[in-house]
């Protein structure tokens, strides 16, 4: 365990699908030899396959003490990187349109806004994703190398590069296929949650990038910050997943969304635009009562109440969704 | 037709060095030590002279062992390469050890060359061409003080007794790693010279080691890629001794 543990909400609510977060990560700390394939944040479409797809249904984490066996994803499961006959077509005189080769099977982002029905209607959110620096990290449970480490002092999971070998134990360790291989490299790696940004005082690029305004990041066992307020206070967020075992400390705010026909009397949970099966599968039980904790909230704001949980949720500015405090989180602080 | 030089220097020092070397390549030594042939030959023709001066050294038989599943949800892995033949030989100051054994698949690649550029000056990176696939491997353990009365544990050394490790990776090459204990590897950052070849589903690998002295006790590992051997998941033998 460690001294104090950053974490992360997410309000699915407000998350535009923009990738914006995915491209302010990647530019950051991916753009290099071996990464093309590596999104330490990635944002997919649910439901869907996800990025690598199937990556909840394939296994990995604990059950009754002991971690669980997963297949490595492949890069079909990725997919695999394509380019375009450009030179045929302009310069060649082919007179066949610009296609990508390999034919594209597979893809981060791959099923963007397909969605599934709920009856006759389509429904689909989405739901970014970063490492979830769980408190009883699987990966870590894996490495024969000892090469992966859980700070101390700020609970932050990372991969000595130093030590990493690349045997891959981890990733398949990772219920969530949040670590990926560099074959360039020939080790491991994964988010950092941004610490040399959070030592220097600044939140994690995701969340500094984000236009919809839908990340908070501070302490979980800061009283003030939003994280704990949202986790522990208001509880209104949870984890993903939490089945698994390995006690992630990345937290979603389940979509909210009004009721399917409209207010004719019935409420989110008696009429819900979103499967509840489907949210129940991905947060547990425990979703239901957030979501009618939340009805409850909206409520209250809509006859002219206030909403402290709401009013936070929306996070007009930076002081109020991030809590960074390096002060608190130095190793002999 | 002029016969190599080679072939003469060879023919004329393989001789009867140690008990165990009267017996034929085709008729393996028993028991756990390793005979040596010594010849006056250069490090090009040991390594890349081909089999035919390897042919004339006996070879010694070693069985092969499966470590246990890592996890005790993982499966047990078959046992795929139940032996593997060593053969030694000994020349100009250097010891050379060939392990030859039977492998269905040749699981190595050429992995892309990473352009001396720095990454963010190119627009193109070198891309990860596949996240699953591991190389054929094998390795040498030959403890750091061979004249010790207690040979080094089989886990990598021990604090007490550490090794050298001369290991060899078919896509990744040749390197010198040093160990004291389990998840103690270390890689030196030193290579060593290596020759490998397969043909006809067998590996056969020589590795260049700093000569041994008699009494030095030697074991063999091979990672055999299909079975996503990597790690602790492989083939290994018990110490063997050279003689």
């Amino acid at each position: 365990m460690s001294r104090h543990q950053y974490a992360m909400v997410m309000d699915l609510n407000k998350c535009l699908g923009c990738q914006t977060c995915t491209i302010a990560c990647k530019k950051l700390w991916t753009d290099r030899d071996g990464t093309g394939y590596i999104y330490w944040n990635n944002v997919e479409t649910r439901p869907g396959l996800g990025y690598p797809r199937q990556w909840d249904r394939i296994g990995g984490g604990w059950k009754d003490g002991a971690l669980q066996p997963s297949p490595l994803p492949t890069m079909d499961d990725y997919g695999h990187a394509w380019e375009y006959n450009y030179e045929q077509r302009l310069y060649e005189g082919s007179r066949q349109p610009v296609m990508p080769t390999p034919d594209p099977q597979s893809g981060v982002n791959w099923d963007e806004d397909v969605g599934a029905l709920n009856g006759e209607d389509n429904y689909y959110f989405y739901l970014p994703r970063i490492c979830n620096h769980c408190t009883y990290p699987a990966c870590l449970e894996a490495c024969p190398r000892k090469a992966i480490y859980k700070r101390e002092e700020d609970g932050i999971v990372a991969i000595d590069q130093d030590r990493c070998q690349g045997y891959r134990y981890c990733i398949k360790a990772c219920p969530y296929k949040k670590i990926y291989f560099n074959e360039v490299t020939g080790k491991s790696e994964k988010c950092i949650f941004c610490y040399p940004r959070l030592e220097k005082g600044e939140v994690n690029a995701c969340a500094a990038q984000c236009p919809g305004r839908l990340r908070f990041v501070g302490i979980l066992d800061d009283p003030e910050s939003p994280v704990h307020k949202l986790v522990h206070l208001y509880r209104v967020a949870l984890p993903l997943f939490p089945e698994k075992g390995t006690g992630p400390n990345v937290f979603y705010v389940p979509p909210f969304n009004p009721p399917k026909r409209g207010n004719y009397g019935q409420n989110i949970l008696e009429d819900p635009r979103l499967p509840l099966d489907y949210l129940v599968y991905l947060f547990g039980e425990e979703v239901k009562d957030v979501i009618a904790r939340l009805e409850a909230d909206l409520k209250q704001a809509q006859e002219g109440g206030h909403s402290e949980v709401l009013q936070l949720l929306i996070g007009r500015d930076a002081e109020t969704r991030y809590r960074v405090r390096p002060q608190l989180v130095q190793i002999n602080g | 037709m002029q016969i190599p030089r080679w072939i003469l220097a060879l023919t004329v020092a393989v001789t009867a060095c140690s008990p165990g070397v009267a017996e034929t390549a085709a008729n393996p030594v028993a028991g756990t030590s390793l005979p040596v042939a010594s010849v006056s030959a250069s490090e090009d023709a040991i390594l890349r002279g081909g089999n035919a001066r390897w042919s004339q050294v006996a070879a010694k038989k070693i069985s092969l062992n499966r470590t246990p599943p890592l996890f005790d949800t993982d499966e047990p892995a078959t046992l795929e390469i139940p032996t593997a033949d060593v053969r030694l030989l000994r020349a100009g100051g250097k010891l050379y050890v060939q392990l030859s054994w039977d492998d269905a698949t040749r699981d190595t690649a050429t992995l892309p060359t990473v352009p001396g550029t720095p990454p963010e000056q190119r627009f193109r990176k070198v891309p990860t061409e596949a996240d699953d696939r591991f190389f054929d491997a094998a390795a040498v353990m030959v403890p750091v003080h061979p004249g010790s009365p207690v040979n080094p544990s089989l886990q990598m050394g021990d604090p007490g007794h550490p090794v050298h490790i001369y290991y060899w990776n078919s896509a990744r090459g040749a390197m010198l790693m040093e160990a004291a204990g389990r998840a103690t590897t270390r890689r030196t950052g030193q290579s060593f010279p290596v020759d490998a070849a397969y043909q006809n589903r067998q590996w056969v690998v020589t590795f260049e080691m700093a000569d041994q002295p008699a009494g030095t006790p030697l074991a063999f590992a091979i990672w055999n890629g299909s079975q996503q051997d990597r790690d602790g998941r492989k083939y290994f033998s018990v110490w063997y001794t050279v003689e």
